[in-house]
């Protein structure tokens, strides 16, 4: 499995530089401006509409909680959803997939170096963003009056990684599970969009409390304190549960999974012993 | 203790509602080349992928060396070279990155480095990336994947497609070789040159029904005839209604008849009937194959 892995990395090489760098531009734009917008935004620190967003901007802290915990995160979401569903459904849809599970290997060893795969070049993004951020950071830090550091705003940066990993492993589950990649991608995609609106949503409004916990991005602290101190340790290991979980899910049904034929799963039970007339 | 390399018994996929393959029993020996043969839709590549774990079958079995296809796919398949009928490739990398990934992957069965004789054997370019391949040297790629490990057993879903001429010679070359090693290749094709070029034994799928599995040798001797007989005057109806023997055609004094066996009565049935001229000519292995995949004529009457 340790060489499937590798390979499964070797293919995201230009995936994890192009999104890394991609990403960069977060912290080079919105951290290097931040000492000449700084008293602005504390002016700003109270708007409803920030509020409503998840969003807060009145210290640096806010700052970088609101734009790079928030949206990095956010982003790396989307190059797992892509990559997620990509990496079955896609590869299936396209005809590869038909050599990969001709190896002399079983099926949860392919889903699960795709899934490590998956989760390594996640983490590899964020590192790159995270070093980058710090670089910046140091770059203006003595324009800054605060007492956080380059390496808590690193660590507050990887701290994130459950959240896109999350998300990676309910587009792999969803690439197993629907007949298309297309289907997989939207639902994938939709879920994430309700999930971040729902999560902020459900702070300002109270029809909307009972559903926060079922909102992934209720799960992560991209306030002040998030940068300070860290990801809270029960939200980070609700995303692992639901992560490991997705997971699971996808080496059972990618398990059933009748392959080059794309039928959902309860059309591909019909295809199994006793089902036809 | 069996000789065969495959086995199926009622071997059956279905696609929903869609027939894949239907009760297809065949038995593939140990060393032989054996031909697949069907028209396009038929069931060949359905078959195929069962054999390699792909999909598994609706009802029936199948077991390659023994194994069980469902239960013990990795055991199997390390021992399978396959080529698919629908090759898609990873188009960025250079071919000669393939065939390391895939050495690095499924083993090089003793055989390290095999793959760069046969890419040159094929004349292919490994210093190019898949993307930059007309369709030809795609298939070239696949056919040096297949054969590269030396496995015991290849599965071939037409591997001659899109390739000109020579290379064609030089692929069915590549088989004959692999049987004389004493290997076992599977080789699926819809064209007849080439299976009665290197297979031994031919099975002809239709329909998703094995309907035909003989000797190649034995196909050859179900040559039929084709005969035109022109009388004096028009022969009653059925005069020719004889078994093995099949009316194509009638003019104003002539029959056409397609005969397969009774020649001896065909022709006293004739002089019956004042014929004044026969022409006859040989039919094909195509014809014979036509035969087979005939829906009229019920096809398993060849």
């Amino acid at each position: 499995m340790l060489r499937l892995l590798i390979q499964e990395l070797r293919f995201r090489r230009n995936a994890i530089i192009g999104w890394g760098l991609g990403l960069c531009f977060f912290p080079i734009v919105y951290l290097g401006i931040y000492p000449q917008v700084a008293e602005e935004m504390a002016g700003l620190a109270d708007l409803e509409i920030y509020q409503a967003m998840g969003v807060s901007l009145g210290t640096l802290e806010d700052w970088i909680g609101s734009i790079l915990l928030l949206f990095v995160p956010l982003l790396i979401g989307v190059y797992a959803i892509i990559n997620g569903t990509g990496t079955l459904a896609g590869e299936e849809e396209d005809g590869r997939l038909e050599m990969v599970v001709t190896l002399p290997l079983p099926r949860w060893k392919i889903v699960a170096a795709k899934a490590l795969a998956l989760s390594a070049s996640i983490f590899m993004i964020l590192l790159i963003v995270s070093l980058m951020s710090a670089a910046v950071f140091v770059a203006i830090e003595d324009q800054l009056e605060t007492g956080l550091k380059a390496m808590q705003l690193t660590s507050a940066l990887l701290g994130t990684w459950p959240l896109p990993f999350a998300v990676g492993m309910i587009s792999l589950f969803l690439a197993a599970f629907c007949s298309r990649r297309r289907i997989a991608s939207l639902v994938a995609a939709v879920l994430v969009v309700i999930s971040y609106f729902g999560s902020n949503l459900a702070g300002t409004t109270t029809a909307l409390e009972p559903l926060e916990p079922t909102f992934l991005f209720t799960y992560v602290d991209y306030t002040a304190s998030g940068v300070s101190q860290g990801q809270q340790g029960g939200d980070v290991l609700v995303l692992l549960v639901v992560g490991l979980v997705a997971f699971v899910l996808a080496l059972i049904f990618f398990q059933r999974r009748k392959l080059t034929v794309g039928a959902w799963p309860w059309q591909r039970a019909k295809m199994g012993a006793g089902s036809i007339q | 203790m069996t000789d065969n390399v495959i086995e199926t018994q009622d071997l059956t996929v279905y696609y929903g509602k869609h027939r894949g393959i239907v009760d297809v029993n065949l038995t593939v020996e140990k060393g032989k080349v054996f031909g697949f043969l069907g028209p396009n839709g038929a069931g060949k590549t359905t078959t195929q992928r069962v054999l390699v774990d792909v999909l598994p079958p609706s009802w029936g079995k199948a077991s390659v060396f023994g194994l069980d296809c469902q239960t013990q796919g990795v055991e199997l398949r390390k021992r399978i070279g396959y080529l698919p009928g629908e090759l898609a490739l990873y188009p960025n990398m250079k071919a000669s990155d393939f065939f390391k990934m895939y050495e690095y992957l499924r083993g090089s069965n003793g055989a390290p480095g095999y793959w760069r004789e046969l890419a040159k054997r094929l004349d292919l370019d490994t210093s190019r990336k898949i993307r930059q391949f007309s369709r030809g040297n795609k298939q070239k790629v696949g056919v040096v994947a297949a054969f590269m490990s030396r496995a015991e057993l290849l599965i071939l879903d037409e591997p001659t497609g899109g390739l000109d001429p020579l290379v064609q010679r030089t692929v069915l070359d590549m088989v004959r070789e692999a049987k004389a090693d004493g290997r076992t290749v599977f080789f699926s094709s819809h064209i007849l040159s080439e299976v009665q070029a290197v297979c031994d034994r031919v099975g002809i799928i239709r329909e998703g029904r094995l309907v035909a599995t003989q000797r190649v040798e034995e196909l050859f001797a179900q040559r039929m005839n084709r005969m035109t007989l022109i009388f004096d005057a028009p022969p009653p109806p059925d005069s020719f209604a004889l078994p093995g023997v099949t009316e194509l055609g009638r003019g104003r004094q002539s029959v056409e008849l397609e005969v397969r066996d009774n020649l001896p009565r065909v022709l006293a049935a004739a002089a019956e009937h004042n014929v004044m001229d026969i022409e006859t000519h040989n039919v094909g292995l195509e014809e014979i194959f036509l035969a087979y995949y005939s829906v009229e004529n019920g096809g398993d009457d060849a």
